[in-house]
Protein backbone atom coordinates (compact mmCIF):
# COMPACT_ATOMS: atom_id res chain seq x y z
CA UNK A 1 0.00 0.00 0.00
CA UNK A 2 3.19 2.37 0.99
CA UNK A 3 4.85 1.42 -2.16
CA UNK A 4 1.32 2.22 -4.24
CA UNK A 5 0.93 5.43 -2.59
CA UNK A 6 4.15 6.56 -3.12
CA UNK A 7 3.96 5.90 -6.86
CA UNK A 8 0.69 7.56 -6.68
CA UNK A 9 2.61 10.99 -4.93
CA UNK A 10 5.47 10.95 -7.42
CA UNK A 11 3.28 10.29 -10.89
CA UNK A 12 0.68 13.18 -9.69
CA UNK A 13 3.70 15.91 -8.60
CA UNK A 14 5.43 15.37 -12.24
CA UNK A 15 2.13 16.50 -13.63
CA UNK A 16 0.87 19.40 -10.90
CA UNK A 17 2.42 22.26 -13.59
CA UNK A 18 -0.14 20.47 -16.08
CA UNK A 19 -3.02 20.48 -13.93
CA UNK A 20 -2.28 23.88 -13.31
CA UNK A 21 -2.46 24.80 -16.73
CA UNK A 22 -5.98 22.91 -17.89
CA UNK A 23 -7.03 24.40 -14.53
CA UNK A 24 -6.22 27.66 -16.17
CA UNK A 25 -7.60 27.02 -19.29
CA UNK A 26 -10.99 24.77 -18.63
CA UNK A 27 -12.00 26.72 -15.06
CA UNK A 28 -10.90 30.16 -15.46
CA UNK A 29 -10.70 31.22 -19.28
CA UNK A 30 -13.57 28.08 -19.65
CA UNK A 31 -11.96 26.61 -22.91
CA UNK A 32 -11.24 23.27 -23.38
CA UNK A 33 -7.69 23.69 -24.98
CA UNK A 34 -6.17 20.56 -26.97
CA UNK A 35 -3.11 22.28 -27.73
CA UNK A 36 -1.75 20.98 -24.19
CA UNK A 37 -1.67 17.38 -25.59
CA UNK A 38 1.21 18.67 -28.13
CA UNK A 39 2.95 21.28 -25.78
CA UNK A 40 3.66 18.44 -22.84
CA UNK A 41 5.60 17.01 -25.52
CA UNK A 42 6.70 20.29 -26.96
CA UNK A 43 8.51 20.92 -23.32
CA UNK A 44 9.60 17.58 -23.08
CA UNK A 45 11.52 17.74 -26.76
CA UNK A 46 12.66 20.76 -26.24
CA UNK A 47 14.49 20.39 -23.04
CA UNK A 48 15.81 16.90 -24.40
CA UNK A 49 17.31 18.16 -27.16
CA UNK A 50 18.95 20.99 -25.99
CA UNK A 51 20.59 19.12 -22.88
CA UNK A 52 21.62 16.29 -25.31
CA UNK A 53 23.24 19.65 -27.28
CA UNK A 54 25.07 20.19 -24.64
CA UNK A 55 23.16 23.14 -22.84
CA UNK A 56 22.67 23.79 -19.76
CA UNK A 57 19.83 22.44 -17.84
CA UNK A 58 18.19 25.42 -16.64
CA UNK A 59 18.91 26.99 -20.02
CA UNK A 60 17.26 23.89 -21.79
CA UNK A 61 14.33 24.45 -19.51
CA UNK A 62 13.66 27.96 -19.71
CA UNK A 63 13.75 27.58 -23.56
CA UNK A 64 10.97 24.35 -23.23
CA UNK A 65 8.84 27.32 -21.29
CA UNK A 66 8.98 29.47 -23.79
CA UNK A 67 8.19 27.26 -26.57
CA UNK A 68 5.14 26.14 -24.34
CA UNK A 69 4.24 29.57 -24.52
CA UNK A 70 4.34 30.41 -28.05
CA UNK A 71 2.32 27.34 -29.05
CA UNK A 72 -0.50 28.88 -26.49
CA UNK A 73 0.03 32.08 -27.89
CA UNK A 74 -0.15 30.88 -31.74
CA UNK A 75 -3.52 28.73 -30.32
CA UNK A 76 -4.47 32.36 -29.37
CA UNK A 77 -3.45 33.89 -32.87
CA UNK A 78 -5.50 30.82 -34.35
CA UNK A 79 -8.89 31.92 -32.45
CA UNK A 80 -8.43 35.88 -32.98
CA UNK A 81 -6.65 36.47 -35.84
CA UNK A 82 -7.94 33.39 -37.82
CA UNK A 83 -11.64 33.53 -36.59
CA UNK A 84 -11.00 29.63 -35.60
CA UNK A 85 -13.13 28.33 -33.19
CA UNK A 86 -11.28 27.84 -29.56
CA UNK A 87 -11.58 23.92 -29.42
CA UNK A 88 -10.52 23.59 -33.17
CA UNK A 89 -8.05 25.93 -32.94
CA UNK A 90 -6.77 23.59 -30.21
CA UNK A 91 -6.94 20.09 -32.21
CA UNK A 92 -5.15 22.65 -35.60
CA UNK A 93 -2.43 23.21 -33.21
CA UNK A 94 -1.89 20.20 -31.31
CA UNK A 95 -1.96 18.79 -34.68
CA UNK A 96 0.74 20.99 -36.12
CA UNK A 97 2.80 20.66 -33.08
CA UNK A 98 2.77 16.67 -33.96
CA UNK A 99 5.56 17.66 -37.08
CA UNK A 100 6.61 20.56 -34.69
CA UNK A 101 8.06 18.39 -32.09
CA UNK A 102 9.12 15.72 -34.65
CA UNK A 103 11.02 17.99 -36.25
CA UNK A 104 12.82 19.42 -33.15
CA UNK A 105 13.61 16.08 -31.59
CA UNK A 106 14.35 14.27 -34.45
CA UNK A 107 13.41 11.11 -33.75
CA UNK A 108 10.82 9.76 -31.68
CA UNK A 109 12.37 9.60 -28.44
CA UNK A 110 15.20 11.08 -26.66
CA UNK A 111 17.33 8.78 -24.00
CA UNK A 112 18.10 11.35 -21.04
CA UNK A 113 19.26 8.31 -18.54
CA UNK A 114 23.01 9.85 -18.71
CA UNK A 115 22.35 13.23 -19.70
CA UNK A 116 22.75 15.86 -16.87
CA UNK A 117 19.18 17.61 -15.75
CA UNK A 118 17.70 19.53 -13.33
CA UNK A 119 17.63 16.99 -11.02
CA UNK A 120 20.85 14.32 -11.67
CA UNK A 121 22.84 16.12 -9.14
CA UNK A 122 19.90 15.74 -6.42
CA UNK A 123 18.86 12.21 -7.56
CA UNK A 124 22.40 11.50 -7.28
CA UNK A 125 22.40 12.09 -3.13
CA UNK A 126 19.32 9.76 -2.94
CA UNK A 127 16.11 9.56 -4.07
CA UNK A 128 14.74 11.49 -0.96
CA UNK A 129 17.00 14.69 -1.84
CA UNK A 130 15.92 14.18 -5.57
CA UNK A 131 12.59 14.30 -4.97
CA UNK A 132 12.58 17.44 -2.40
CA UNK A 133 14.05 19.05 -5.59
CA UNK A 134 11.53 17.78 -7.90
CA UNK A 135 8.67 18.90 -5.10
CA UNK A 136 10.54 22.74 -4.35
CA UNK A 137 10.09 23.10 -8.30
CA UNK A 138 6.61 22.21 -8.29
CA UNK A 139 6.29 24.29 -4.96
CA UNK A 140 7.72 27.29 -7.13
CA UNK A 141 4.95 27.08 -10.04
CA UNK A 142 2.21 26.02 -7.43
CA UNK A 143 3.20 29.75 -5.59
CA UNK A 144 3.55 31.94 -8.85
CA UNK A 145 0.18 30.60 -10.63
CA UNK A 146 -1.66 30.93 -6.97
CA UNK A 147 0.15 34.94 -6.96
CA UNK A 148 -1.19 35.07 -10.51
CA UNK A 149 -4.49 33.90 -10.14
CA UNK A 150 -4.84 36.90 -7.32
CA UNK A 151 -3.60 39.57 -9.16
CA UNK A 152 -4.99 41.97 -11.51
CA UNK A 153 -3.89 39.86 -14.20
CA UNK A 154 -5.99 36.85 -12.38
CA UNK A 155 -9.08 38.79 -11.92
CA UNK A 156 -8.76 40.09 -15.67
CA UNK A 157 -8.58 36.36 -16.74
CA UNK A 158 -11.71 35.09 -14.26
CA UNK A 159 -13.30 38.23 -16.36
CA UNK A 160 -12.86 36.99 -19.53
CA UNK A 161 -13.54 33.25 -18.94
CA UNK A 162 -17.02 34.81 -17.67
CA UNK A 163 -17.40 37.31 -19.96
CA UNK A 164 -15.06 37.95 -22.80
CA UNK A 165 -17.56 40.40 -24.96
CA UNK A 166 -18.40 42.73 -21.84
CA UNK A 167 -14.98 42.82 -21.09
CA UNK A 168 -14.22 44.43 -24.73
CA UNK A 169 -17.02 46.66 -23.85
CA UNK A 170 -15.38 47.58 -20.55
CA UNK A 171 -12.17 48.99 -22.83
CA UNK A 172 -10.06 45.83 -22.20
CA UNK A 173 -8.08 44.29 -24.45
CA UNK A 174 -9.31 40.89 -24.82
CA UNK A 175 -6.65 39.83 -27.20
CA UNK A 176 -3.92 40.37 -24.74
CA UNK A 177 -5.44 38.25 -22.19
CA UNK A 178 -6.58 35.57 -24.44
CA UNK A 179 -3.16 35.25 -25.19
CA UNK A 180 -1.44 35.67 -21.89
CA UNK A 181 -4.19 32.99 -20.74
CA UNK A 182 -3.30 30.50 -23.47
CA UNK A 183 0.76 31.13 -23.62
CA UNK A 184 0.31 30.38 -19.77
CA UNK A 185 -1.35 27.38 -19.87
CA UNK A 186 0.51 25.80 -22.33
CA UNK A 187 3.87 26.80 -20.01
CA UNK A 188 2.62 24.90 -17.31
CA UNK A 189 2.22 21.92 -19.49
CA UNK A 190 5.52 22.44 -21.52
CA UNK A 191 7.19 22.50 -17.83
CA UNK A 192 5.01 19.75 -16.78
CA UNK A 193 6.44 17.74 -19.76
CA UNK A 194 10.37 18.86 -19.38
CA UNK A 195 9.97 17.62 -15.65
CA UNK A 196 8.37 14.61 -16.72
CA UNK A 197 10.89 13.48 -19.14
CA UNK A 198 13.70 14.18 -16.20
CA UNK A 199 11.89 12.02 -14.31
CA UNK A 200 11.10 9.04 -16.52
CA UNK A 201 14.75 9.66 -18.20
CA UNK A 202 13.19 9.80 -21.86
CA UNK A 203 11.04 12.51 -24.20
CA UNK A 204 8.82 10.09 -26.33
CA UNK A 205 6.65 11.66 -29.40
CA UNK A 206 3.83 10.36 -27.79
CA UNK A 207 3.61 11.17 -24.63
CA UNK A 208 1.36 13.89 -24.57
CA UNK A 209 -1.62 11.48 -25.99
CA UNK A 210 -4.75 12.23 -23.92
CA UNK A 211 -2.63 14.38 -21.85
CA UNK A 212 -5.68 16.87 -21.56
CA UNK A 213 -8.61 14.33 -21.06
CA UNK A 214 -6.65 13.08 -17.73
CA UNK A 215 -6.22 16.71 -16.71
CA UNK A 216 -10.08 17.85 -17.53
CA UNK A 217 -11.14 14.56 -15.88
CA UNK A 218 -8.96 15.04 -12.93
CA UNK A 219 -10.12 19.04 -12.01
CA UNK A 220 -13.47 18.08 -12.90
CA UNK A 221 -13.54 14.97 -10.29
CA UNK A 222 -11.55 16.66 -7.81
CA UNK A 223 -13.92 19.92 -7.81
CA UNK A 224 -16.76 17.97 -6.86
CA UNK A 225 -15.07 16.21 -4.18
CA UNK A 226 -13.85 19.62 -2.41
CA UNK A 227 -15.82 22.24 -4.01
CA UNK A 228 -19.34 21.51 -1.77
CA UNK A 229 -17.27 21.94 1.26
CA UNK A 230 -15.57 25.17 0.36
CA UNK A 231 -18.45 27.91 1.41
CA UNK A 232 -16.36 30.71 1.54
CA UNK A 233 -15.72 32.57 -1.85
CA UNK A 234 -12.60 33.96 -1.17
CA UNK A 235 -10.81 30.65 -0.22
CA UNK A 236 -11.68 29.79 -4.12
CA UNK A 237 -8.32 30.24 -5.99
CA UNK A 238 -6.95 28.10 -3.38
CA UNK A 239 -9.57 25.08 -3.35
CA UNK A 240 -9.64 25.32 -6.79
CA UNK A 241 -5.61 24.34 -6.99
CA UNK A 242 -6.45 21.91 -4.06
CA UNK A 243 -8.98 20.44 -6.39
CA UNK A 244 -6.81 20.08 -8.76
CA UNK A 245 -4.05 18.55 -7.05
CA UNK A 246 -6.82 15.70 -5.66
CA UNK A 247 -8.30 14.75 -9.07
CA UNK A 248 -4.58 14.15 -10.35
CA UNK A 249 -3.79 12.18 -7.71
CA UNK A 250 -6.20 10.32 -7.60
CA UNK A 251 -6.39 9.32 -11.38
CA UNK A 252 -2.98 8.14 -10.50
CA UNK A 253 -4.25 6.13 -7.45
CA UNK A 254 -6.65 4.22 -9.58
CA UNK A 255 -4.12 4.01 -12.74
CA UNK A 256 -1.93 2.44 -10.26
CA UNK A 257 -4.42 0.12 -8.17
CA UNK A 258 -5.53 -1.09 -12.11
CA UNK A 259 -1.52 -2.09 -13.18
CA UNK A 260 -1.32 -3.88 -9.35
CA UNK A 261 -4.05 -5.98 -10.63
CA UNK A 262 -2.76 -7.23 -13.07
CA UNK A 263 -4.84 -5.54 -15.60
CA UNK A 264 -3.24 -6.23 -19.51
CA UNK A 265 -2.00 -2.79 -20.16
CA UNK A 266 -3.92 -3.01 -23.73
CA UNK A 267 -6.79 -2.11 -22.03
CA UNK A 268 -5.35 0.33 -19.37
CA UNK A 269 -6.81 3.39 -21.27
CA UNK A 270 -10.04 1.30 -22.11
CA UNK A 271 -10.85 1.22 -18.44
CA UNK A 272 -9.43 4.59 -17.53
CA UNK A 273 -11.90 5.96 -20.14
CA UNK A 274 -14.82 4.14 -18.83
CA UNK A 275 -14.47 5.13 -15.47
CA UNK A 276 -13.47 8.85 -16.33
CA UNK A 277 -17.10 8.58 -17.99
CA UNK A 278 -18.44 7.59 -15.35
CA UNK A 279 -17.09 9.86 -12.46
CA UNK A 280 -17.93 12.90 -15.00
CA UNK A 281 -21.92 11.55 -15.64
CA UNK A 282 -21.75 11.37 -11.44
CA UNK A 283 -20.09 14.91 -11.45
CA UNK A 284 -22.44 16.05 -13.98
CA UNK A 285 -25.59 14.89 -11.73
CA UNK A 286 -24.56 16.21 -8.46
CA UNK A 287 -24.33 19.94 -10.70
CA UNK A 288 -27.86 19.52 -11.71
CA UNK A 289 -29.10 18.38 -8.65
CA UNK A 290 -27.04 21.29 -6.65
CA UNK B 1 -24.60 70.84 -27.67
CA UNK B 2 -24.60 68.06 -30.34
CA UNK B 3 -23.61 64.98 -28.64
CA UNK B 4 -24.45 62.48 -31.11
CA UNK B 5 -25.49 62.86 -34.55
CA UNK B 6 -27.35 59.45 -36.50
CA UNK B 7 -27.10 60.46 -40.55
CA UNK B 8 -28.42 58.66 -43.01
CA UNK B 9 -27.80 55.58 -40.71
CA UNK B 10 -29.00 52.17 -42.58
CA UNK B 11 -28.49 48.75 -41.11
CA UNK B 12 -29.53 45.26 -42.84
CA UNK B 13 -28.71 42.21 -41.90
CA UNK B 14 -28.30 39.47 -45.29
CA UNK B 15 -30.81 36.87 -43.64
CA UNK B 16 -33.57 39.70 -43.78
CA UNK B 17 -35.30 40.87 -46.40
CA UNK B 18 -36.69 44.00 -44.67
CA UNK B 19 -33.61 46.39 -43.43
CA UNK B 20 -33.54 46.70 -39.37
CA UNK B 21 -32.69 50.63 -39.88
CA UNK B 22 -33.71 52.49 -42.87
CA UNK B 23 -32.37 56.25 -43.29
CA UNK B 24 -32.16 57.27 -39.47
CA UNK B 25 -31.32 60.69 -39.02
CA UNK B 26 -31.82 62.41 -35.31
CA UNK B 27 -29.72 64.44 -33.29
CA UNK B 28 -29.24 63.55 -29.60
CA UNK B 29 -28.00 66.90 -27.00
CA UNK B 30 -26.29 67.03 -24.48
CA UNK B 31 -27.58 66.09 -21.09
CA UNK B 32 -30.99 64.85 -22.97
CA UNK B 33 -32.71 61.72 -21.80
CA UNK B 34 -34.15 60.57 -25.33
CA UNK B 35 -36.66 57.44 -25.18
CA UNK B 36 -37.09 55.48 -28.16
CA UNK B 37 -40.40 54.10 -28.65
CA UNK B 38 -41.30 51.34 -30.81
CA UNK B 39 -43.14 47.42 -31.22
CA UNK B 40 -40.89 44.28 -31.28
CA UNK B 41 -38.19 44.66 -34.39
CA UNK B 42 -38.39 48.20 -35.11
CA UNK B 43 -35.37 48.74 -34.22
CA UNK B 44 -34.42 50.46 -30.98
CA UNK B 45 -32.14 47.78 -30.01
CA UNK B 46 -30.34 47.78 -33.20
CA UNK B 47 -30.06 51.61 -32.72
CA UNK B 48 -28.23 50.84 -29.44
CA UNK B 49 -26.24 48.65 -30.82
CA UNK B 50 -24.80 50.82 -33.04
CA UNK B 51 -23.62 53.58 -30.89
CA UNK B 52 -22.11 51.08 -28.57
CA UNK B 53 -20.10 49.20 -31.15
CA UNK B 54 -21.61 45.77 -30.95
CA UNK B 55 -23.35 46.33 -34.67
CA UNK B 56 -21.63 48.35 -37.45
CA UNK B 57 -23.73 49.81 -39.97
CA UNK B 58 -23.92 49.46 -43.72
CA UNK B 59 -23.92 52.81 -44.38
CA UNK B 60 -24.46 56.49 -43.28
CA UNK B 61 -22.76 57.64 -40.45
CA UNK B 62 -22.51 58.27 -36.48
CA UNK B 63 -20.98 61.58 -35.10
CA UNK B 64 -20.07 61.72 -31.57
CA UNK B 65 -18.56 64.99 -30.49
CA UNK B 66 -18.76 65.54 -34.46
CA UNK B 67 -16.03 62.69 -34.86
CA UNK B 68 -16.87 59.56 -37.12
CA UNK B 69 -17.71 57.01 -34.22
CA UNK B 70 -15.62 54.26 -36.41
CA UNK B 71 -12.37 56.81 -35.50
CA UNK B 72 -13.00 56.65 -32.22
CA UNK B 73 -11.28 53.69 -30.60
CA UNK B 74 -12.44 50.51 -28.52
CA UNK B 75 -11.11 52.23 -25.53
CA UNK B 76 -12.09 55.63 -25.96
CA UNK B 77 -15.87 54.57 -26.98
CA UNK B 78 -16.11 52.45 -23.80
CA UNK B 79 -15.18 55.23 -21.31
CA UNK B 80 -17.87 57.32 -23.25
CA UNK B 81 -20.42 55.08 -23.48
CA UNK B 82 -21.74 52.52 -21.09
CA UNK B 83 -24.80 49.65 -22.10
CA UNK B 84 -27.50 48.60 -19.61
CA UNK B 85 -29.69 45.91 -21.04
CA UNK B 86 -32.08 43.37 -19.83
CA UNK B 87 -30.13 40.38 -19.35
CA UNK B 88 -27.60 40.44 -15.87
CA UNK B 89 -25.17 38.47 -18.50
CA UNK B 90 -24.81 41.93 -20.81
CA UNK B 91 -24.37 43.89 -17.53
CA UNK B 92 -22.26 42.28 -15.25
CA UNK B 93 -19.70 39.58 -14.46
CA UNK B 94 -22.01 36.49 -12.82
CA UNK B 95 -19.25 34.50 -11.94
CA UNK B 96 -17.20 37.40 -9.79
CA UNK B 97 -17.93 39.22 -6.94
CA UNK B 98 -19.95 42.46 -6.64
CA UNK B 99 -16.64 43.07 -5.02
CA UNK B 100 -14.52 42.10 -8.14
CA UNK B 101 -16.94 43.44 -10.65
CA UNK B 102 -16.26 47.20 -9.20
CA UNK B 103 -12.66 45.91 -9.20
CA UNK B 104 -12.77 45.68 -12.81
CA UNK B 105 -14.93 48.76 -13.23
CA UNK B 106 -12.28 50.88 -11.16
CA UNK B 107 -9.24 49.29 -13.00
CA UNK B 108 -10.43 50.01 -16.58
CA UNK B 109 -11.52 53.78 -15.43
CA UNK B 110 -8.09 53.95 -13.88
CA UNK B 111 -9.60 56.02 -11.33
CA UNK B 112 -8.83 55.64 -7.20
CA UNK B 113 -11.32 53.24 -5.47
CA UNK B 114 -14.23 54.99 -3.51
CA UNK B 115 -14.49 55.28 0.21
CA UNK B 116 -17.04 52.84 1.04
CA UNK B 117 -18.18 50.58 -2.05
CA UNK B 118 -21.02 48.84 0.81
CA UNK B 119 -22.36 52.37 1.34
CA UNK B 120 -22.03 54.08 -2.74
CA UNK B 121 -24.30 50.73 -3.35
CA UNK B 122 -27.01 51.34 -0.26
CA UNK B 123 -28.16 53.99 -2.30
CA UNK B 124 -29.13 51.85 -4.88
CA UNK B 125 -30.29 48.64 -2.67
CA UNK B 126 -29.26 48.11 0.82
CA UNK B 127 -29.07 44.55 0.48
CA UNK B 128 -26.15 45.07 -1.92
CA UNK B 129 -23.81 46.94 1.05
CA UNK B 130 -23.89 43.57 3.03
CA UNK B 131 -23.32 41.20 -0.10
CA UNK B 132 -19.72 42.67 -1.30
CA UNK B 133 -18.20 39.01 -1.60
CA UNK B 134 -21.49 37.41 -2.61
CA UNK B 135 -21.64 36.06 -6.56
CA UNK B 136 -23.60 37.85 -8.60
CA UNK B 137 -25.62 34.94 -10.06
CA UNK B 138 -26.72 34.36 -6.70
CA UNK B 139 -27.97 37.71 -6.80
CA UNK B 140 -32.14 38.75 -7.51
CA UNK B 141 -33.01 40.17 -10.53
CA UNK B 142 -33.43 43.13 -9.02
CA UNK B 143 -30.28 43.65 -6.93
CA UNK B 144 -28.53 42.84 -10.12
CA UNK B 145 -29.99 45.70 -12.06
CA UNK B 146 -28.91 47.81 -9.34
CA UNK B 147 -25.91 46.91 -9.30
CA UNK B 148 -25.32 47.03 -13.06
CA UNK B 149 -26.82 50.70 -12.59
CA UNK B 150 -24.56 51.13 -10.05
CA UNK B 151 -21.55 50.62 -11.14
CA UNK B 152 -22.31 51.94 -14.62
CA UNK B 153 -22.85 55.64 -13.06
CA UNK B 154 -19.63 55.06 -10.28
CA UNK B 155 -17.89 57.27 -12.75
CA UNK B 156 -20.14 58.51 -15.51
CA UNK B 157 -20.31 58.03 -18.80
CA UNK B 158 -21.05 60.75 -21.14
CA UNK B 159 -23.65 58.24 -22.74
CA UNK B 160 -25.66 55.77 -21.21
CA UNK B 161 -27.77 53.94 -23.38
CA UNK B 162 -30.52 51.56 -21.35
CA UNK B 163 -31.98 48.87 -23.26
CA UNK B 164 -35.18 48.26 -21.59
CA UNK B 165 -32.97 47.16 -18.45
CA UNK B 166 -36.06 47.14 -16.55
CA UNK B 167 -38.21 44.65 -18.26
CA UNK B 168 -36.73 41.51 -16.60
CA UNK B 169 -38.17 42.94 -13.46
CA UNK B 170 -41.13 42.45 -11.39
CA UNK B 171 -43.89 45.75 -11.91
CA UNK B 172 -42.41 47.36 -8.03
CA UNK B 173 -38.92 46.65 -8.72
CA UNK B 174 -39.16 47.74 -12.05
CA UNK B 175 -40.98 50.95 -11.06
CA UNK B 176 -38.16 51.50 -8.55
CA UNK B 177 -35.09 51.07 -10.53
CA UNK B 178 -36.48 53.26 -13.53
CA UNK B 179 -37.31 56.44 -10.73
CA UNK B 180 -33.93 55.39 -9.22
CA UNK B 181 -32.59 55.65 -13.47
CA UNK B 182 -34.01 59.00 -13.87
CA UNK B 183 -33.06 60.72 -10.78
CA UNK B 184 -29.41 59.57 -11.39
CA UNK B 185 -29.59 60.52 -14.85
CA UNK B 186 -30.83 64.50 -13.84
CA UNK B 187 -28.44 64.86 -11.03
CA UNK B 188 -25.24 63.82 -12.72
CA UNK B 189 -26.29 65.38 -16.21
CA UNK B 190 -25.59 61.97 -18.05
CA UNK B 191 -27.27 61.87 -21.77
CA UNK B 192 -29.09 59.13 -21.60
CA UNK B 193 -30.82 57.03 -24.69
CA UNK B 194 -33.68 54.54 -23.18
CA UNK B 195 -35.44 51.72 -25.12
CA UNK B 196 -38.93 50.77 -23.26
CA UNK B 197 -42.64 49.42 -23.83
CA UNK B 198 -43.43 51.10 -21.30
CA UNK B 199 -44.79 55.01 -22.53
CA UNK B 200 -45.56 56.00 -19.19
CA UNK B 201 -42.03 55.79 -18.29
CA UNK B 202 -41.61 57.59 -21.77
CA UNK B 203 -43.59 60.29 -20.79
CA UNK B 204 -42.30 60.58 -17.29
CA UNK B 205 -38.72 60.51 -17.46
CA UNK B 206 -37.82 60.85 -21.24
CA UNK B 207 -36.75 64.60 -22.44
CA UNK B 208 -37.71 63.74 -26.05
CA UNK B 209 -39.39 60.77 -27.95
CA UNK B 210 -37.88 59.17 -30.71
CA UNK B 211 -40.48 56.67 -32.43
CA UNK B 212 -39.05 53.85 -34.53
CA UNK B 213 -41.58 51.78 -36.78
CA UNK B 214 -40.73 49.12 -39.17
CA UNK B 215 -36.92 50.26 -39.04
CA UNK B 216 -37.62 54.00 -39.99
CA UNK B 217 -38.27 57.20 -37.44
CA UNK B 218 -41.76 57.61 -37.24
CA UNK B 219 -42.14 60.45 -35.13
CA UNK B 220 -39.56 63.21 -33.14
CA UNK B 221 -42.10 64.18 -30.21
CA UNK B 222 -40.34 67.49 -28.54
CA UNK B 223 -40.31 68.11 -24.81
CA UNK B 224 -42.87 71.32 -25.51
CA UNK B 225 -44.62 68.66 -27.22
CA UNK B 226 -44.71 65.58 -24.71
CA UNK B 227 -46.25 68.17 -22.06
CA UNK B 228 -49.78 67.58 -23.51
CA UNK B 229 -49.85 64.29 -24.36
CA UNK B 230 -51.25 61.26 -22.10
CA UNK B 231 -50.07 57.56 -22.20
CA UNK B 232 -53.00 56.74 -24.78
CA UNK B 233 -52.62 59.37 -27.40
CA UNK B 234 -48.48 58.44 -27.17
CA UNK B 235 -49.16 55.15 -27.85
CA UNK B 236 -51.83 55.84 -30.64
CA UNK B 237 -49.25 58.11 -32.15
CA UNK B 238 -45.95 55.62 -31.88
CA UNK B 239 -47.12 52.23 -32.10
Amino acid sequence: MIALLLATLTQSLTLIPLALGINLSYTILRATDMTIDGSFVLGAGVFAQLVTMGFSPYLAFAAALLCGALAGSFTAFLQNGGKVDPLLAGILSSFILYSVNMAIMGRPNINLLTTPTLFSTAFGHGNVLGWLSVALLIGLFVIAFYALLQSRLGLCLRAFGDNAALLSRQGYNVTYLRISGFGLNNLLAAASGAITAQIIGYADIGMGVGMTLVGIGAIILGQHILLPFIKKHYLRAGSELLAAFIGIALYFFILNSLLRLNINPIYLKLLLGVLLALFLRTATQKTRLS
Amino acid sequence: MTLVKFEHVNLHYPALERPILKDINYTVQKGDCVVVLGANGSGKSSLLKLLDGRYKMNSGKILLHDKDIHTISTCTRAHCIHTLTQNAQDNLFLSLTIFENYQLMIKRQGHDPIDSLADYLHTFNPNLSHKLDVLVARLSGGEQQALALALAVLYPPEILLLDEHTSALDPKTAEHLMALTARIIHERHITALLTTHNVNHALAYGDRILALKEGVVHDCIESDDKKDLTAEALLARCY
